[in-house]
């Protein structure tokens, strides 16, 4: 069956759209199916932010998405507008670090990083923890930076580090976000409550769409970078922005690094990573528009399309 | 009406099995071909090639994907899933 051309160019459109599209059934945080919810899981551990599109919405796109791909599953993984693959592939791509690979992320370490646990903390957490199997002590720090500490099965590929006689169990992802970092705990009234510094956070600190205006409006001297794809800035742009081309990212990373620098996407998520890519790269100013633009054109510009 | 009825049952496992290597066979050169039947509509396929030379295993199973296509697509294709895909590439080729 040959695929219509309308939606061949609607499919174009949507897979060019962002850096990391993934079609398939329900949403992120509401996957409709195993595999779905699988492939989510698994990206979300390696992405901050990617469009997801949901095929149960759209039975041309369903349909279509298969002969374009020539592959008869979903979910599918787009990335860069590359096909990589259903979720057997990925969950295979994952467990050999090939994935992030693909992603152009850094590849996970193999080492289990260096923690403390202070004394409170270690005290507190073999009260509530009595070895048990399938109840072992795990750290996570998702893409987005989130720490959590829990309890569950260890997984395959996991790493584990025993600092102050407690083990702790994380996946190569958490590790490399975890060197260094500290748990505490306090004792409060309802048990106690665990405090986790990670100095791997990087310096980028938000900023909002009206101080955004202001500074723009006061003439003051920084750079205003637009990270999203160029068929976004087709749809909406805030003018003054500077699009984060190839080349325009070339010339950021090796100018000087005191200027003031911000950063924005849809969202905010894309543009979050961005800037904590230049953040590592030693920028002292670095800013993340929180609710990227379309908290611009609520908040300050309602000339500019929403999508 | 009876003639209606009979022409919407699905071909028979044996003659899908035949039918799904054929045409992988037509479309990708100097292949070897297995099928076997697992429930009604699904089937596990195995195809080694020296076409598959340098291709990434995603690519490999779109080759295989897209010669079977048609077997796939509409309202109740055929074949309804592969349940399990196996790409190789002949141990004893030069490439």
């Amino acid at each position: 069956m040959k695929i219509d051309p309308d939606i061949r160019t609607r499919i174009e459109k949507i897979v060019s759209s962002d850096h990391v599209v993934l079609f398939m059934k329900g949403r992120r945080g509401a996957p409709q199916c195993g595999f779905s919810a699988t492939t989510t899981q698994l990206l979300d551990q390696l992405v901050p932010d990617y469009s997801t599109v949901d095929v149960l919405q759209d039975p041309e796109i369903r349909n279509g998405i298969k002969e374009f791909s020539s592959w008869p599953t979903i979910p599918q993984l787009y990335v860069g507008g590359e096909f990589i693959g259903g979720c057997d592939i990925i969950s295979e791509m994952f467990g050999t670090g090939e994935l992030e690979e693909a992603l152009g992320i850094p590849k996970a370490a193999n080492t289990a990083p260096d923690l403390t646990i202070t004394d409170t903390a270690a005290k507190a957490l073999q009260e509530i923890s009595g070895p048990s199997a399938g109840r072992e002590l795990h750290l996570s720090i998702d893409a987005r930076l989130q720490n959590n500490l829990y309890f569950g099965p260890i997984e395959e590929r996991e790493l584990s580090t025993v600092t102050n006689g407690i083990q702790i169990y994380m996946s190569a992802q958490t590790a490399v976000r975890a060197d260094g970092l500290t748990i505490d705990a306090e004792s409060t009234s309802s048990g106690p409550a665990f405090r986790i510094e990670n100095p791997n956070l990087p310096k980028v600190k938000d900023i909002t769409a009206q101080k955004v205006k202001e500074m723009l409006d006061s003439g003051e001297n920084f750079g205003l970078y637009d990270v999203r794809t160029p068929e976004e800035i087709q749809i909406a742009r805030i003018s003054g922005a500077i699009a984060l081309d190839e080349d325009i990212r070339n010339k950021l990373e090796k100018s000087d690094k005191k200027g003031t620098i911000v950063f924005f996407c849809h969202h905010g998520g894309r543009s979050q990573s961005v800037a904590e890519h230049f953040a590592a790269l030693g920028y002292e100013n670095v800013f993340n528009l929180i609710g990227g633009i379309d908290s611009w054109a609520q908040d300050v510009d309602q000339s500019v399309r929403r999508y | 009406m009876p003639l209606q009825i009979l022409s919407e049952l699905p071909p028979e496992p044996e003659e899908m099995k035949v039918l799904i290597k054929r045409r992988i066979e037509e479309n990708i050169l100097n292949s070897d071909v297995n099928v076997s039947a697992g429930g009604p509509g699904h089937f596990e396929i195995t195809v080694e090639s020296t076409e598959f030379e340098g291709l990434s295993r995603v690519k490999q199973q779109q080759l295989v994907y897209s010669a079977i296509s048609n077997l796939m697509s509409g309202e109740n294709p055929p074949v309804h899933a592969v349940d399990r895909m196996v790409t190789k590439i002949p141990s004893n080729s030069d490439g």
